[in-house]
C-alpha cells in the first residue's frame, strides 16, 4: 500500500541525503500555522507531525477531489499536484510527533 | 578569534565602535518588528540555523493581538488573552532589543536604535507592521482617535471602544468608517460589525450600526451579508462608496463622520483609516510612492534597497492578503530562504499558503484561503485553488470553522511566540 501509493519517495529521500529544516519542500512551512509541531491545548486541528505519509496523501487526495467534506482543506489541497503533496507528506512523516 | 571577540567587546562596552559588533564569523540578521511577521522569523531562523546571531528589535515588551480583537469588543474575550511576551523568543536564543529602531542605513547595512545602539547586519527582516496615514480624513488625527477609535492596532485602543460601546445608551447608533485597499485584515471591518451587531443584540437591542465605505465590494462579502441577514435583520446598514460610503471628515467633538452626501451623528463612532508600512519602512527606503513596500516573490527581499527583506501587513506580496497567517507563513519561507542565502546557496521558489477565519457570530465562522507562488515577479494565486466558504452551509460547517478559527489563534501563536 505505501509502495503503491508513494512511488520512488523513499529512494528520493535517500538520493537527497540528510535534509536539514530549511529544505523542507514547497509549502510545508505553511501548515504548522494551524497544525502545531507539538500538540496544543484544546485545538480542533488535527496533528500531522509524524503521522504516515500515505495516511496524509490519501487524506489530501479526498480533500482535493471533495470526497471527504472539509473548511480550508479542500481549497488548500487544490494548490498541489500529487508530486508536490506526497513531498510534504514525508516531510511531516519524518518529523516527530 | 577569542581575543578578537574580546577585543570587540571592551570596544563596544566602551562605546567607541559600535558598528564593528558584527565583524565576526557569525552570521548576523537583525529583525524589526515583533508581530506575527517579526517573531516568527527571528524564532525560525534560530530554529534552522542555531548559529546564526538573531536579534529583534521591539520596543514593546508585550504584543497585543489583532486577530481575535473584535471579539474583545463583543465581551466574548478579554484582552488579556490577547497579549504575549517574548520569553520565548530569548529561550529560543534570540538576541531582544526592546527599544525601537530609528533609522536603517542600507548602504552601511545598520540599524540604529532608539537606545542609542547600533546594530550592524548581513541581512535585514522588517516586519514593522501598519502605520495610519492621519489627515487624509480631515479632522482624523492620533487625537481625534481618542475620541473615535480606530481600534486597528490591538491594545489600549481596543479597550477603549469597548467602554464606549458599553457606555453606550440602548438606542444609541454605532458608526464605523473602512478604508479603500489595501489594508491590514480585508474582512477585518465586517468581522468587527458582525461582532459588535452580535452584542448589540443581547446587551443594546434597540442599536443600530451603520459602516461607512470607501469601496464597493469587500473579502467574504456574500458570506457576511447573508450572515448579518440571518443573524441581525436591519441591525447593520452597509454603506458602499457608490452610495456615499467615503468618509471625508469627522468632527471628534460630537462624533459627526461626513461623507460625499451627507453627515452621520454617531454614538459611538470606529473610524478605521487608511494605512502604509510603518514608519521605518519609508526611512529605510523600501516603501514607494504608494507608502508599501515592493519585494521580490522568493525571499521577500526589497526590490528598492539590497540585503533587506519585508514581510507581512507592509510589503505588497502580490495577491497576498494582509494577515497575521500570511505574514507567519511569509516568515518561515524567508528564513529558510536567508539560511540558503548566508550560506551563498539559491532558496528554492516557496509555495505559500494563507487560510483567515472571520467569526459572524461567537458560533459561526466563515473562511478564506489562498495558495500562492512566484509567477511573473510577484506571489500570485495558483489557479483553481483557494476560495471562501460554500454558502450555503451543510453538516454545522460555520459552527465548525469557529472551532477552527479558536484552534488556529492558539496554534499560531503558539508557534509565533512560545
Amino acid at each position: 500500500m505505501h509502495r503503491a501509493l508513494l512511488p520512488g519517495l523513499a529512494s528520493m529521500i535517500l538520493l537527497a541525503g540528510p535534509a536539514t529544516a530549511a529544505d523542507a519542500p514547497p509549502g510545508a512551512s505553511s501548515c504548522t500555522g494551524c497544525h502545531a509541531p507539538k500538540k496544543v491545548a484544546d485545538s480542533v486541528i488535527p496533528h500531522i507531525a509524524g503521522r504516515k505519509a500515505e495516511d496524509i496523501v490519501s487524506f489530501m487526495r479526498e480533500y482535493r477531489s471533495g470526497a471527504w467534506p472539509s473548511s480550508v482543506m479542500g481549497r488548500i489541497a487544490k494548490g498541489f499536484d500529487d508530486r508536490q503533496t506526497e513531498a510534504i507528506a514525508a516531510w511531516f512523516a519524518a518529523q516527530p510527533e | 578569534m577569542a581575543t578578537r571577540r574580546r577585543f570587540l567587546k571592551l570596544t563596544v562596552a566602551a562605546g567607541l565602535a559600535p558598528a564593528v559588533v558584527s565583524a565576526q564569523g557569525k552570521a548576523k540578521v537583525v529583525v524589526i518588528g515583533g508581530g506575527f511577521g517579526g517573531a516568527t522569523a527571528a524564532r525560525t531562523l534560530k530554529a534552522l540555523q542555531p548559529s546564526l546571531d538573531v536579534t529583534l528589535v521591539e520596543p514593546n515588551p508585550v504584543y497585543t493581538s489583532c486577530p481575535f480583537s473584535n471579539s474583545v469588543l463583543a465581551n466574548l474575550r478579554e484582552i488579556d488573552q490577547q497579549q504575549f511576551r517574548y520569553a520565548g523568543i530569548k529561550g529560543a536564543g534570540v538576541t531582544v532589543a526592546e527599544t525601537s529602531a530609528t533609522a536603517v542605513d542600507s548602504d552601511a547595512k545598520s540599524v540604529t536604535l532608539a537606545n542609542g545602539n547600533r546594530l550592524s547586519y548581513d541581512r535585514l527582516i522588517m516586519s514593522p507592521g501598519i502605520d495610519f496615514t492621519w489627515g487624509v480624513i480631515s479632522g482624523y488625527d492620533e487625537a481625534a482617535a481618542q475620541k473615535m477609535p480606530h481600534a486597528w492596532k490591538a491594545g489600549a485602543q481596543t479597550v477603549l471602544l469597548r467602554k464606549q460601546l458599553q457606555a453606550m445608551d440602548d438606542g444609541g447608533l454605532v458608526v464605523m468608517s473602512a478604508p479603500a485597499n489595501p489594508f491590514r485584515c480585508p474582512p477585518g471591518p465586517y468581522e468587527r460589525a458582525s461582532l459588535i451587531a452580535y452584542w448589540l443584540k443581547i446587551w443594546k437591542p434597540k442599536s443600530k450600526l451603520l459602516l461607512l465605505d470607501s469601496k464597493d465590494a469587500f473579502s467574504k462579502q456574500r458570506l457576511f451579508q447573508n450572515g448579518w441577514a440571518e443573524l441581525y435583520p436591519g441591525v447593520i446598514e452597509w454603506v458602499p462608496l457608490s452610495q456615499g460610503g467615503k468618509v471625508t471628515s469627522v468632527d471628534p467633538a460630537t462624533l459627526t463622520l461626513t461623507t460625499e452626501f451627507g453627515s452621520h451623528k454617531a454614538a459611538v463612532a470606529n473610524v478605521i483609516p487608511p494605512q502604509k508600512a510603518g514608519a521605518i519602512a519609508t526611512q529605510a527606503g523600501v516603501a514607494d510612492r504608494t507608502g508599501w513596500c515592493p519585494v521580490e516573490p522568493v525571499a521577500f527581499e526589497s526590490t528598492l534597497r539590497p540585503n533587506i527583506h519585508v514581510l507581512g501587513d507592509a510589503a505588497i506580496m502580490g495577491g497576498m492578503p494582509k494577515s497575521a497567517f500570511a505574514a507567519n507563513a511569509q516568515a518561515k519561507v524567508c528564513a529558510a530562504a536567508l539560511v540558503k542565502l548566508l550560506a551563498g546557496e539559491k532558496p528554492q521558489d516557496p509555495i505559500v499558503i494563507n487560510t483567515c477565519y472571520s467569526l459572524v457570530a461567537a458560533d459561526y465562522g466563515i473562511s478564506i484561503a489562498g495558495v500562492y507562488r512566484p509567477d511573473k515577479g510577484q506571489l500570485t494565486d495558483i489557479p483553481g485553488a483557494g476560495g471562501t466558504s460554500p454558502l450555503v452551509a451543510v453538516g454545522g460547517l460555520r459552527g465548525q470553522e469557529a472551532l477552527y478559527a479558536s484552534s488556529w489563534f492558539r496554534t499560531i501563536t503558539a508557534e509565533t511566540f512560545g
